[in-house]
């Protein structure tokens, strides 16, 4: 069910209605064809950050990039807008949004919090908000999101009451309970709290937030607009914008829904405020609706937002649909990261039912993961040395804080596993007493590294004396 | 095809209304990726191929609006795309930053710009204005500017440049003044002169001007504009900042950021530099003035300034931004690079405007000298535009049955004007055109008139 080739512009219209699922399901070969594309030698554990693309639909971004190129007027007049309507469409059906209206296709989860938080700043300078006026966002929040909230909030005079999320978590009501209590704590000092930004699935430390009792504790308390963060939800969780019940819920398509970088929807509950909000790239759309606005600002490859029809298609080629992927993906991570944790006598940061297709794994004490320079540091060296890329985390321990210990001191590094199919080679990580052993295998061919003894007492030793000056520098480990 | 020899001194491309415009070329360093001899020339045959995608059936005289992109610099997008799927964090981590760099550097060499801190990468035009504008709006915001102060641009500004000024200044509280131009257009002397006018009227009342925006190229209709002159005459009179929309500059008109002398400068490297969709470059000239711009989307990078800023706004695909050193090889394998290119282009669609214009019986929209790479074509007044709608459903027409692509203007008439020229067609001239080309345009609208068709014959659609 390829796209046929339009001529001279004529429009296609890809139907928005689900393919019914094919009898012949796609094979393990097939799977790794599609995915032939990504370096094969590296063990991908961290499809969260960046997200993956088979190759049948980047064929199809191709078509559509090319064609955009033979006669862009005749595109532009003729095909993109309906092109992004059918887009538009499919995810309304996905998420169970009442009308496309609600629906805005953006680059990403980033610009979704941008358009959020510029209208809070409008609301600051036209004096509709007060100076104090909180926004109410998670301590472990998105660094790009704290930086929009320093941007566009605090920047126009509101403050900000931070939710700490306690890590490693045992429990939902242990989230929720700190929720109330930050909620109780910002009322009695007086604050009206305009915004709650919410994570759906919290990025570094990743964990799966009890979004739907979250955001009805705000509306019994009174908090005006709930902003969901879900970057990483479509295709690792069920997503009912409805259900969730959020004024705002954006999510990531090219994380695990498929999609080349990069395309995002913002789901706008439809009320009388949703009619403020505004792209901030602003085009001859202004004023014609935030998805008619998002549909063009200004001449650029719109190629990513077109492929969602195709997406689908590829994704119900896996029996059960993106049911049946999220179902596996979740069980293969958490059977991961279990065997993980037991190779390192470690833990898991958070309980299987608070995970969805990451997780995360506490690191052997003795790697003396001190700082975020260190979880940098190892992290390239995972990459460079051995092959491994996986995002880490570096826990930090309040003053008398109980922390989670193994045999040898206190756990302050976990990796984030992800898990996304079956395409690439699984990772190994055994760190057993005298050796630090890194297995990278296949199937049953395995490739071993054994690191010295000598070598393997401290990691932030270990590392200054095998990185030469220069390498494993400072790129932050801003992770995804 | 053969081009009329062209010594007149390139007044048009530098923009200025001086008559006697510098004769000696411009001297800008053209950087060379090669100790060793170039490699050849390009052929006809060569640009064909390089042209090869674009759809053959279609006189494609519109590359003012979209641009276009040779294939071997397609293939070296996609190598980039290729790179970062293959191993995305590897990509973040060791190559993307250092890439957008190098480009950010060819570019600040490009433009004469002093440092390349002061060169951002943006995604067009559009972007750039927006982020320009927005500090605008805090400037309001943050009481620095009194309710009331005034924005100054051009009548003809861009309509998404008449947008964000709507969304930035005028809803943050800021008074605008657009400067009528005369169209057809004499002299740069007339723009001169009414760009003087509108920027008393700003200072009325005592209020501050504090933005100036300046087309160096407008889009419809098309004109070059003196922003040199404009840009001085704003430093007289205590205009506070001054942008400079180029979205048609680099590749299409001369650029040197010291000699124009703007605070902010913004051109599409996809329109006439042969990038792909999209790119475009925001130069900010250094100054205390100017450390507040932010673009707005907001990533971890806030604060480390803009260029930096925009380097990251999530995760999306760069690869446009990526491959401008492989534009400049391209470029160079032109006789004169890019200079060449432009002189070529303007003398062409000068060319062929005139053999338009005698066809039909009709006018340009501006002297030649005035004109770049584009030009406005008067259209046979039988023709009966008489409104936008007019102007975009015969735009239709010719594209869907004749083939023809090319915007089309629509001018109301003046006070008492009768019968005269209503609409006017945007020809562009780049690499891949050819004299075919607007040979199909004039026989096209040939054959409306001798069929007696008229606008209001057109279903609106």
């Amino acid at each position: 069910m390829q796209h046929e080739y339009p001529r001279n512009g004529e429009s296609t219209h890809p139907s928005s209605k689900k393919p019914k699922l094919s009898s012949k399901f796609i094979t393990e070969s097939d799977i790794r064809d599609e995915f032939s594309h990504h370096q094969q030698r590296v063990a991908r554990i961290n499809n969260g950050s960046y997200g993956s693309c088979p190759d049948s639909v980047l064929t199809a971004q191709r078509r559509w990039q090319l064609q955009f190129l033979r006669q862009p007027d005749a595109f532009y007049f003729n095909v993109l807008r309906d092109g992004i309507t059918a887009s538009r469409e499919t995810i309304k059906d996905l998420i169970n949004a009442d009308h496309v209206d609600e629906v805005s296709l953006v680059d990403n989860a980033t610009t979704a919090a941008a358009i959020v938080l510029q209208r809070i700043g409008r609301n600051f300078a036209e004096g509709k908000f007060q100076k104090n006026d909180t926004v109410l966002m998670l301590h472990c929040a998105f660094q790009a999101v704290k930086k929009s909230i320093q941007a566009y909030v605090t920047r126009a005079g509101g403050s900000v009451i931070e939710v700490r999320l306690p890590f490693p978590v045992n429990s939902e009501e242990e989230i929720i309970s700190e929720f109330k209590k930050s909620i109780e704590e910002g009322k009695s000092n007086g604050r009206n709290i305009r915004l709650a930004i919410i994570d759906h699935i919290t990025s570094m430390p990743s964990v799966v937030i009890p979004v739907k009792e979250l955001v009805r504790i705000c509306r019994a308390e009174g908090i005006e607009q709930v902003f969901v963060d879900a970057a990483h939800a479509i295709g690792s969780v069920e997503v009912d914008v409805k259900e969730v019940g959020a004024d705002f819920y954006v999510s990531n398509l090219h994380k695990w829904f498929f999609c080349p970088p990069s395309v995002a929807f913002l789901y706008c509950k439809k009320s009388t405020s949703s009619s403020d909000l505004h792209h901030p790239v602003v085009s001859h759309e202004y004023g014609n609706g935030l998805p008619i606005e998002s549909a063009w600002i200004g001449t650029r490859d719109y190629s990513s937002q077109l492929v969602v029809p195709a997406v689908l298609e590829f994704i119900n080629r896996f029996e059960g649909g993106i049911n049946g992927i999220m179902k596996k993906n979740h069980d293969e991570v958490v059977k991961m990261g279990k065997m993980l944790a037991e190779s390192w006598g470690t833990n898991l940061g958070s309980p299987p039912e608070m995970s969805a297709a990451m997780i995360m794994v506490g690191l052997p004490s003795r790697l003396c993961l001190h700082s975020e320079e260190d979880a940098v540091m190892l992290r390239s060296h995972l990459r460079d040395r051995y092959e491994v890329e996986v995002p880490i985390f570096h826990q930090v321990y309040v003053d008398r804080e109980e922390g989670v210990r193994d045999k040898d001191g206190f756990i302050t590094g976990y990796v984030r596993i992800s898990h996304q199919l079956r395409m690439g080679k699984l990772a190994k990580c055994f760190i057993r007493n005298e050796e630090a052993v890194i297995k990278v295998g296949e199937g049953f061919h395995g490739i071993t590294c054994v690191l010295p003894a000598s070598d393997v007492c401290c990691i932030s030793q270990f590392l200054k004396n095998r990185i030469k000056g220069g390498q494993g520098a400072a790129r932050k480990n801003w992770n995804f | 095809m053969a081009s009329s020899l062209h010594d007149a001194p390139s007044a048009a491309v530098n923009g200025t209304s001086a008559a006697a415009a510098d004769s000696k070329s411009q001297v800008h360093k053209k950087p060379r990726l090669y100790a060793d001899p170039s490699p050849p020339l390009f052929t006809p045959s060569d640009i064909l191929s390089e042209f090869s995608h674009h759809d053959p059936t279609v006189a494609r005289i519109n590359n003012g609006s979209f641009g276009s992109c040779p294939s071997s610099v397609i293939s070296a997008q996609n190598d980039f795309r290729l790179q970062w799927l293959r191993q995305p964090d590897d990509f973040y981590f060791n190559q993307l930053q250092p890439k957008i760099l190098q480009s950010r550097t060819i570019i600040k060499d490009l433009i004469n710009a002093d440092h390349v801190d002061e060169v951002s990468i943006v995604d067009n035009a559009t972007t750039a204005a927006a982020i320009v504008l927005q500090q605008i709006a805090w400037g309001f915001a943050e009481g620095k500017f009194d309710h009331g102060d005034a924005a100054v641009m051009l009548h003809y500004a861009y309509g998404a440049v008449k947008k964000s000024v709507e969304a930035y200044v005028t809803r943050a509280g800021g008074y605008v003044i657009e400067v009528p131009l005369p169209f057809p257009v004499n002299s740069a002397d007339e723009i001169v002169h009414e760009f003087r006018q509108a920027l008393q009227r700003g200072k009325q009342n005592g209020r501050r001007v504090r933005l100036a925006v300046i087309d160096h190229v407008t889009s419809m209709p098309t004109v070059v504009i003196p922003v040199k002159e404009l840009v001085t005459i704003c430093r007289e009179e205590g205009v506070d900042q001054v942008f400079v929309d180029a979205a048609h500059g680099i590749g299409c008109v001369d650029i040197d950021m010291k000699q124009i002398g703007a605070d902010f400068y913004t051109s599409n490297l996809h329109k006439w530099y042969f990038c792909p969709p999209s790119v475009a470059f925001l130069y900010c000239k250094r100054s205390v003035n100017n450390s507040d711009l932010h673009h707005p989307v907001v990533s971890h990078e806030y604060g480390n300034g803009l260029a930096i800023e925009s380097a990251w706004i999530g995760t999306r695909d760069y690869s446009a931004q990526l491959v401008v050193p492989k534009v400049l090889e391209f470029i160079n394998r032109f006789e004169g690079g890019i200079n060449g290119i432009k002189k070529r282009n303007h003398e062409c669609v000068v060319e062929m405007g005139q053999m338009l214009v005698e066809a039909w019986g009709t006018h340009l929209g501006c002297p030649p000298e005035m004109c770049s790479s584009m030009v406005m074509v008067g259209l046979p007044a039988c023709l009966g535009i008489s409104s936008d709608r007019d102007a975009l459903n015969l735009r239709t027409c010719l594209r869907e049955k004749f083939a023809v692509e090319v915007p089309i203007y629509y001018r109301s008439p003046k006070d008492g004007e009768e019968g005269g020229v209503t609409g006017y067609a945007r020809i562009s001239y780049q690499v891949y055109n050819k004299a075919e080309d607007y040979y199909k345009f004039r026989d096209a609208i040939n054959q409306l008139v001798d069929n007696a068709f008229t606008c209001a014959s057109l279903p609106n659609s």
